[in-house]
């Protein structure tokens, strides 16, 4: 299946919003959990299945803690550690899963299209574009200099926590700062950054799917907000 | 009408002395192919970088003199006018991209001009069509190998269709096989008319290429040649002008790209590797990860039973792009896990993590092995206990004595990997691994590392050296490994030059 980037742009917000906005009763809960399997759906129409797993467990996991184990009530540094680490979780988690299948199956060409259809300016979109073509060569720096430092044998930095950080902060600063200069001075040789008007080969169409998981998510979105706040 | 016009240039960089230009004068006429060749820091890239405009708008220094090229006066155009008139195919595939899929960056330029996405389109079947690249189409970019990825790169440049094309070091990263089909390219651009302009250090590729060849020294040029005086130039004229050989011998030929009958030579003072078998492909059961066989067969990316690796000798390890060698080195020295290989020397067996204190491997990128905030502490990082005075020796071995308290990264290239191959030395490895150690290197810095490598095989380690370079090879190697589809296909002995 093959959705619209402007659909994945609005199922991040959307996912956002509601995850952030504290879920009081049932039936907000229900809401709540219905808009989060939508990326899980969507990474298992991907055959991403590894990841949909290892997120559903995490996140099954910090409900069933919040929900069963913890309470207002709960003390000690190991519960409020708990605390933290589920609610980092069930919070943020959602939004992040969102945006990384987003990132994983939309094409620069693409999102560079979607920008122009809602009339982002050229220097914006360019800007975001270069961040979303980063996230794989960092990986790709960063596993890199995990091996050297296997190899090494400083993975733990000599037990020195501040010195792990750097040892794998620093190389990858560097390279970063220098793989960035080279591919802006080869993206301005080819004509990056001129006064013409970019255009486009990728043609982008509005689907069924599209407006049918729009329709989903604005529903849901003004029923959580009605629910919340009006009733 | 020379349509690239070079007058009385002086150039220096903002804060650094190396790749100056002093009083360069060069026209180039419509339609020509021209090499610059030279050491490295020469000003090679500086000449390219000029004629793109890349100096002074990008990289900013002092600059004198005046650049036309094709009517525009260099100094006053904006960057992106030149986009349809002058292509760059640049040295380093990894930072060249700006997409991330192989289709959106052959269409990337002509998006950025405006040009109506119909003709785009027509565009980019052609360019497909010119250089066959059907197979690696709509295929991620780091999914690539380092010749296909090139093959984009040319194809991306070419979708803007330039009158002129310039190549800043194009072959470094690229195999045998993936240099002839670069060299096709560099062709039929000239067959199309297009004015080309080649800075390179591998020479052979382009013999028949080129029309012109200008030799640059300290940032000016020192020497011309016409296409034909180049070809014909003896082999003791090439290297007192310290350049790669200009013709490959057969016998080289066949050695890098692993063209020999199989034959596993014997060996007596060997370390013994046992069991390595290595896939990609990961077969899982529901959690335990199923240990890789012989019978895997196919499915397998290195296959090595077994192999005797000659102690204290430099073995070249060769085969086309793709074939395991990377495999092999990261599976030796520990790095993928689910290889359980062993190695045996002098009687004890290493097994899985131990293989890392046996091992060290200078990588081909030595930015991302250098950690500390100054060379010597960088030794000391990898010694088992602290010893100083051993340090100073290495350092002292390698010429870095006065770069003792600098930042590594403010090292030049060479440095920073004679650095990387200290630390190797304070490590105590009995077996050292360096993945493309000469890739992108002049002659004399070959020239260097192939000493290097040769003394380290003299104080005992065993040396294993992943390369495409064939001048390497006959510098330095006493044995060959050709590999092939993961499998060992021969050791054999090798004719040193030297």
């Amino acid at each position: 299946m093959k959705l619209d980037p402007r659909t994945k742009l609005f199922m991040i917000f959307v996912v956002s919003l509601i995850v952030m906005m504290s879920a009081t009763t049932p039936i907000l809960w229900a809401i709540r959990l219905s808009i989060t399997l939508i990326p899980i759906l969507l990474l298992i129409i991907e055959k991403k299945y590894a990841a949909a797993l290892r997120f559903l467990l995490a996140y099954g996991t910090a409900l069933v803690l919040t929900f069963f184990f913890l309470s207002t009530e709960s003390e000690g540094i190991f519960s409020s550690l708990l605390i933290g680490y589920c609610g980092i979780v069930v919070q943020f988690m959602p939004a992040l899963i969102t945006a990384w299948y987003v990132v994983r199956t939309t094409k620069i060409g693409e999102f560079m299209s979607c920008m122009q259809k809602m009339h982002v300016p050229d220097g914006i979109a360019v800007s975001l574009a270069v961040v979303m073509r980063f996230f794989p060569t960092i990986k790709e720096e960063y596993s890199s200099i995990n091996d050297a430092m296997r190899m090494r044998g400083v993975m733990l930095g000599g037990g020195n926590v501040l010195k792990m950080v750097e040892f794998r902060m620093i190389p990858l600063l560097f390279s970063c700062v220098n793989i960035g200069e080279e591919l802006s001075a080869a993206a301005i040789t080819r004509g990056l950054g001129g006064e013409v008007k970019r255009s486009s080969v990728v043609e982008l169409k509005l689907g069924a799917a599209d407006f049918f998981l729009m329709a989903f998510l604005a529903a849901a979105t003004v029923l959580f907000v009605v629910l919340k706040y009006f009733v | 009408m020379s349509i690239i016009e070079l007058k009385n240039i002086n150039f220096q960089y903002k804060g650094s002395k190396d790749g100056s230009l002093c009083n360069v004068n060069l026209n180039i006429d419509e339609g020509q192919t021209v090499l610059l060749c030279g050491a490295s820091g020469s000003g090679k890239t500086s000449v390219i970088r000029l004629i793109n405009g890349l100096i002074p708008h990008y990289y900013s220094g002092e600059l004198e003199g005046e650049v036309s090229v094709a009517g525009h006066d260099i100094k006053k155009t904006e960057l992106h006018e030149l986009a349809g008139t002058v292509g760059t195919v640049f040295q380093n595939p990894r930072s060249q991209f700006f997409s991330v899929d192989t289709d959106g960056e052959i269409v990337f330029g002509p998006e950025n001009i405006g040009l109506d996405p119909k003709e785009i389109k027509t565009r980019m079947n052609d360019v497909v069509a010119e250089m066959d690249l059907d197979e690696i189409l709509g295929r991620s970019i780091f999914d690539l190998s380092g010749g296909q990825k090139q093959r984009i790169a040319c194809a991306s440049v070419a979708a803007l269709l330039p009158n002129i094309i310039l190549l800043d070091e194009p072959s470094s990263n690229l195999d045998f096989d993936s240099i002839e089909l670069l060299r096709g390219i560099i062709m039929e651009w000239k067959r199309q008319g297009k004015t080309i302009v080649i800075s390179e250090h591998r020479l052979w590729y382009l013999k028949d290429a080129v029309d012109r060849v200008i030799y640059m020294e300290s940032g000016k040029i020192a020497k011309e040649w016409s296409g034909e005086e180049f070809t014909s130039l003896n082999e003791d004229e090439v290297k007192s002008y310290k350049l790669r050989p200009i013709v490959l011998e057969e016998e080289l030929i066949r050695q890098i790209r692993g063209d020999y009958a199989s034959a596993v030579c014997d060996v007596d003072n060997a370390i013994e590797l046992k069991d390595f078998f290595f896939s990609y492909k990961k077969k899982t059961y529901l959690i335990l990860k199923k240990r890789f066989k012989e019978s895997d067969g196919d499915l397998l990316n290195l296959n090595i039973p077994e192999l005797k690796i000659p102690k204290g000798k430099v073995i070249g390890l060769v085969g086309p792009n793709g074939t395991g060698k990377s495999t092999f080195l990261r599976c030796l020295c520990g790095l993928e896990d689910d290889c359980k290989g062993q190695i045996v020397s002098d009687g004890v067996t290493y097994k899985g993590r131990q293989r890392l204190k046996l091992c060290y491997m200078v990588m081909q990128d030595v930015n991302h092995q250098l950690f500390t905030d100054s060379v010597k502490s960088e030794v000391m990082l990898s010694m088992k206990e602290a010893d100083e005075k051993r340090c100073d020796e290495f350092l002292d071995m390698l010429g870095l004595s006065e770069y003792k308290d600098t930042h590594p990264m403010a090292l030049s290239g060479g440095q920073k990997q004679r650095v990387a191959i200290a630390s190797a030395l304070a490590s105590d490895a009995q077996i050292l691994l360096f993945d493309e150690p000469t890739s992108g290197l002049d002659y004399s810095h070959m020239e260097k590392v192939s000493e290097l490598l040769q003394q380290l095989a003299a104080s005992g380690a065993s040396v294993i050296v992943s390369t495409h370079d064939p001048e390497l090879i006959s510098e330095c190697c006493d044995y060959v490994l050709g590999l092939k589809h993961g499998k060992v296909v021969y050791l054999k002995a090798n004719r040193k030059q030297h």
